[in-house]
């Protein structure tokens, strides 16, 4: 007789562990799945900070989490895009905004097109003055849906990571969802299926589907045959995290800053009360008592409190599903702290796990697709962020110039290659990041195409320059008619109201 | 600006034309010099009358208008396929050109569907289909665009004569500047060294010099296949298909949509146009004599027949590379699909179309070269899987060819995307190339692979509340199905052709 899935249990902390939760929860628990959370003890230190995909409202609007609680306890703030200094040399800095302009229907010619002929002709704008995303950030602002247009971009989070973790698991567990705080003193292992947890207080608990949410520890799938971690080391090159907390910034900055410097990156990530700072930096390079003692140097800003070190391990598990337990989030794969991704990657995959619930207890044929999925997304992911590192042009410093002569994965050579040759991206499937992130991150760092759509050449030379010209001045109207944070923080109620719609 | 490209299109069939009628509208007047070079001796195979909704945009990207055009080629509306005798004898199925049940449901509504069957509420999934009830009505009206309703969430394409719709582009291309060279091919000029060729040599002495050579000469394929030596990679054990009959017949009802009847060797199209019906049967010779083919053929026309039946052979395959030196290939000169799902003019729209944005310079670059080649080895091989399946999905016995066909060894990805389907209801989705999930929804349904479980999140709302709201949205479809005008009117006051009786 078959049987359904009735008995989930999530191992992990922090937000992880309850977005896990909360979207099983939310997807299920209507059809009888109860949901467990075994919360392991917290990894976060007081500076830690989540940096959080645009994607993230959409979590919220589907667990009915509303904008104005995260603003107001977690000291949130939006974050229109990311700002690269210092990757590309001498070379000016650009901003990663979150566009969302429809990309041209079927065939049709891109504007990112007729911009590559503009450039190879001599136009000096940047490519980022042309996107509203990008323009809303460097003005400080936070981009709203539009009404009827056809420009539009949206906005992420950076959001205090503790208290966003107590937010969480106050929502889930108010809504039904059962949890226990507690050490894991063994795993039960029958061949490849998790027959126990065996709690420190002594209590077993048994599941039909074990999620691990536990990070990079991966406390079960790190314990199951076959799911070895494969590194990604020789592809992302830091191995080492230093996180910190200085003053909050006036006024307040709608973008994270990502500023390279010799050993790594240091990213700056604005919040309500404070700014958190990340370093992420290679040990082969640098030590962390010097990371430590350039960090007020690097960030231009006193440090306050305590800087915390921990290692980063990117990678990915070889398998990410095993017998009865899946892997989320970082026990999944893990990246550099960059892009906003953190918590993407357990939102990725708990959705994708939705998408391909197992139907039946104890036989687990979703298992195959969810691993496969998983690691297309990981390996598009892994590729946008090694273009950081790869198009770099600091020249003369080991790591810089080690980065670049990496070896890339067919993906990312594909998508450089045709980026290079037409100014074109060639997707792939499950793709985080689509056209618009991709060109802003190759144009900003310095990657023009050579060439451009023959289609660019029949718009007459007038016509193509007031279309250039028309758009610059729409994307600067817009961005002008953008809430500054502050005032999108203090919050006029309506501009609230059309934000928290359109994510739902 | 980029260095203008002499571009020679060898061959005028429905591909060539379609070829030379989208670069001389797309690419710039100044400069770029598009010829096409044919011979009236040479005829084309044009039979595709049947195409899919993807052709609209091909037709407005490069500014035609539909009433006009569907007035010069006798065309009518197509909202699906009607599959026949497919999964098993007496079985009957629209794969429609739009989703079942409600548009924001996609996801989900087959998995509720499903949970509703197992417990006993029967229906067919095509009656939560917008464009699958109207197609069965012969209703027609273009999908409401102002709003998400029931009627918007669907697309149509057309049935038309496809020499006629070759001759109207023809008219295009030639106003807007392409010039047509007539002449046969004697000989094809090479260089040397890298081997791309310079120049066709015609018989009546003249040559044609060119940067670019688009290959549309048909099965020869005359510059990939025999001048370039690009071997051909065969499918035919499993589309096993490798000729056809097709005889055109007296109108009859102008349903909206394509018929395909699965045969004793085979299969038979029906494709309604303005003025006649085609007819064709697709058949192996593996399985059933040529002469029995067309016997069988004639005997089961609805109408009488206006012509005597003409064969064509064929082999299901492709050509390895689509783009090789300075040549790539269009059509069937590139490749060959039966027209099962009416693909054969989508894959030379789709070539152009993928062209265009990467069309070399003077100096061929190969990266754009090898993304062309991806981008169509995909559309080639999701197509093909999706065929196959066709032939796969059958519990039919009564004749070899079902038997064969029900035992072969199909594709790795094929098999994979079936075993999803079988147990879980899953089917997944990727971003290149054609059908959609709710696509191969219909034929996994319709031929009679019913998955053993659906999903969990199907279970959310209650079995009943789940029927009346199934019940419900059929009811809706239905009712406005019912408001729609029938598609000869539709026909008649918006493109009637001169020549329509």
């Amino acid at each position: 007789m078959k049987r359904r899935i009735e008995r989930v249990v999530v191992v992990g902390a922090d937000a992880p562990a309850w977005m896990a939760a909360a979207a099983i929860h939310a997807s299920l628990g209507g059809s009888g799945v109860r949901v467990r959370v075994v919360e392991l003890p917290s990894r976060l230190r007081p500076a830690d900070c989540y940096s959080a995909l645009p994607a993230l409202g959409g979590f919220h609007g589907r667990i009915g989490l509303d904008e104005d609680l995260l603003l107001r306890v977690c000291q949130a703030l939006p974050c229109a895009g990311q700002r690269f200094s210092g990757w590309s040399g001498a070379s000016l800095s650009f901003i990663q905004g979150y566009d969302q302009s429809p990309p041209p229907s079927g065939a049709a010619l891109s504007f990112t097109q007729c911009w590559i002929k503009g450039r190879l002709s001599g136009l000096r704008t940047p490519f980022e003055s042309f996107l509203p995303g990008a323009m809303a950030a460097r003005a400080g602002r936070v981009p709203l849906p539009v009404e009827a247009g056809e420009l539009q971009a949206t906005y992420g989070y950076n959001v205090d990571a503790g208290a966003y973790s107590a937010l969480l698991k106050h929502w889930v567990t108010r809504g039904g969802v059962e949890s226990k705080a507690a050490a894991i003193a063994n795993v039960e292992i029958e061949g490849d299926r998790i027959a126990a947890l065996v709690l420190a207080d002594g209590e077993r608990v048994e599941a039909d589907l074990f999620v691990d949410a536990s990070g990079p520890e991966a406390v079960l799938i790190g314990r199951m045959p076959a799911a070895e971690f494969e590194s990604w080391r020789d592809l992302l090159p830091c191995d080492r995290m230093m996180a910190a907390s200085a003053a909050p910034l006036h006024p307040c900055p709608s973008f994270s800053q990502i500023s390279a410097f010799r050993d790594g990156w240091l990213g700056f990530f604005p919040l309500q009360d404070r700014t958190a700072f990340v370093a992420s930096y290679d040990s082969r390079e640098t030590s962390d008592k010097e990371v430590l003692e350039s960090l007020p140097i690097l960030a231009n800003m006193p440090v306050v409190g305590e800087a915390v070190v921990s290692n980063l391990a990117q990678g990915i598990r070889k398998r990410t599903w095993v017998g009865n337990c899946v892997a989320v989030g970082e026990a999944a794969f893990s990246l550099e702290p960059l892009d906003a991704v953190q918590l993407h990657i357990t939102h990725n995959c708990v959705s994708q796990l939705m998408s391909v619930f197992p139907v039946e207890a104890g036989n687990f044929r979703e298992a195959e697709l969810y691993d496969e999925i998983i690691r297309r997304v990981a390996v598009n992911l892994r590729d946008f962020q090694m273009t950081h590192f790869k198009l770099n042009r600091r020249f003369d410093e080991p790591l810089w110039d080690r980065c670049r002569d990496m070896a890339v994965a067919d993906t990312l050579r594909r998508k450089l290659d045709v980026f290079a040759a037409r100014g074109r991206v060639p997707l792939c499937d499950d793709e985080t990041f689509h056209e618009h992130g991709w060109e802003s991150l190759f144009i900003g760092h310095g990657l023009i195409p050579q060439s451009y759509d023959p289609r660019v050449d029949a718009i007459p030379e007038q016509e193509l320059i007031a279309t250039v010209q028309g758009r610059l001045q729409s994307v600067r109207a817009l961005a002008e008619a953008m809430p500054p944070v502050g005032q999108f923080i203090a919050g006029t109620a309506g501009a609230r109201e059309t934000t928290s719609s359109a994510h739902i | 600006m980029t260095k203008p490209l002499d571009i020679v299109i060898l061959g005028g069939g429905t591909a060539g034309w379609m070829a030379a009628a989208a670069l001389v509208s797309l690419l710039p007047a100044n400069g770029w010099r598009i010829r096409l070079v044919e011979s009236e001796e040479i005829g084309t195979v044009g039979v595709g009358e049947a195409t899919f909704p993807e052709i609209k945009s091909f037709n407005d990207a490069i500014g035609i208008d539909e009433a006009e055009m569907m007035r010069a080629t006798n065309a009518a509306f197509k909202l699906g396929i009607e599959f026949v005798d497919w999964g098993f004898k007496g079985s009957r199925y629209i794969h429609p050109f739009g989703v079942h049940g409600p548009a924001h449901m996609e996801h989900i509504f087959h998995h509720q569907w499903l949970r509703a069957l197992q417990a006993g509420w029967n229906s067919e999934i095509g009656e939560f289909s917008f464009a699958a009830q109207a197609a069965r009505n012969c209703r027609f009206q273009f999908p409401e665009t102002a709003r998400a309703s029931i009627d918007s969430a669907y697309t149509y394409a057309y049935h038309f004569d496809a020499s006629l719709y070759g001759a109207f582009l023809r008219g295009i291309a030639e106003r807007r500047g392409a010039q047509r060279t007539e002449g046969k091919v004697k000989h094809v000029v090479q260089d040397p060294e890298s081997g791309d060729i310079r120049s066709l040599l015609l018989e009546s002495g003249e040559s044609v010099a060119g940067d670019l050579f688009i290959d549309c000469s048909g099965f020869r394929s005359l510059l990939l296949g025999e001048r370039l030596g690009i071997g051909w990679e065969d499918w035919s054990k499993w589309l096993v298909c490798d000729r056809a009959f097709a005889v055109p017949t007296e109108r009859n009802e102008l349903s909206p949509y394509t018929r395909s009847t699965a045969m004793q060797a085979g299969w038979r199209w029906r494709i309604p146009l303005q003025h006649r019906t085609g007819n064709g049967y697709v058949f192996s010779s593996g399985f059933i004599s040529e002469d029995e083919a067309a016997t069988s053929l004639m005997q089961s026309l609805d109408t009488k027949a206006l012509a005597e039946p003409r064969m064509l052979k064929f082999q299901s395959g492709r050509r390895v590379a689509a783009w090789a030196n300075n040549c790539i290939s269009m059509g069937l000169a590139g490749g060959f699909l039966e027209p099962l799902e009416s693909t054969s003019i989508y894959l030379v729209q789709i070539a152009i179309m993928q062209l265009v944005p990467l069309l070399p310079e003077k100096r061929i670059d190969p990266r754009l070269r090898d993304e062309f080649n991806r981008l169509m080895d995909l559309q080639y091989e999701r197509i093909r899987d999706f065929l196959i399946l066709h032939y796969k999905l059958t519990t039919r016995d009564d004749s070899e060819i079902w038997r064969y066909c029900a035992a072969m060894d199909v594709p790795e990805s094929l098999t994979r995307k079936i075993d999803l389907f079988r147990h879980d209801g899953i089917i997944e989705k990727y971003k290149d190339g054609l059908f959609t999930p709710t696509s191969w929804l219909s034929v996994f349904i319709g031929q009679g692979l019913i998955p053993e479980n659906y999903s969990p999140v199907a279970d959310a709302i209650s079995e009943e509340k789940l029927i009346s709201q199934l019940d419900e949205f059929r009811e809706a479809v239905r009712d406005r199905v019912d408001e729609m005008l029938p598609h000869d009117r539709f026909i008649d006051r918006y493109c009637a052709a001169d020549s329509a009786a």
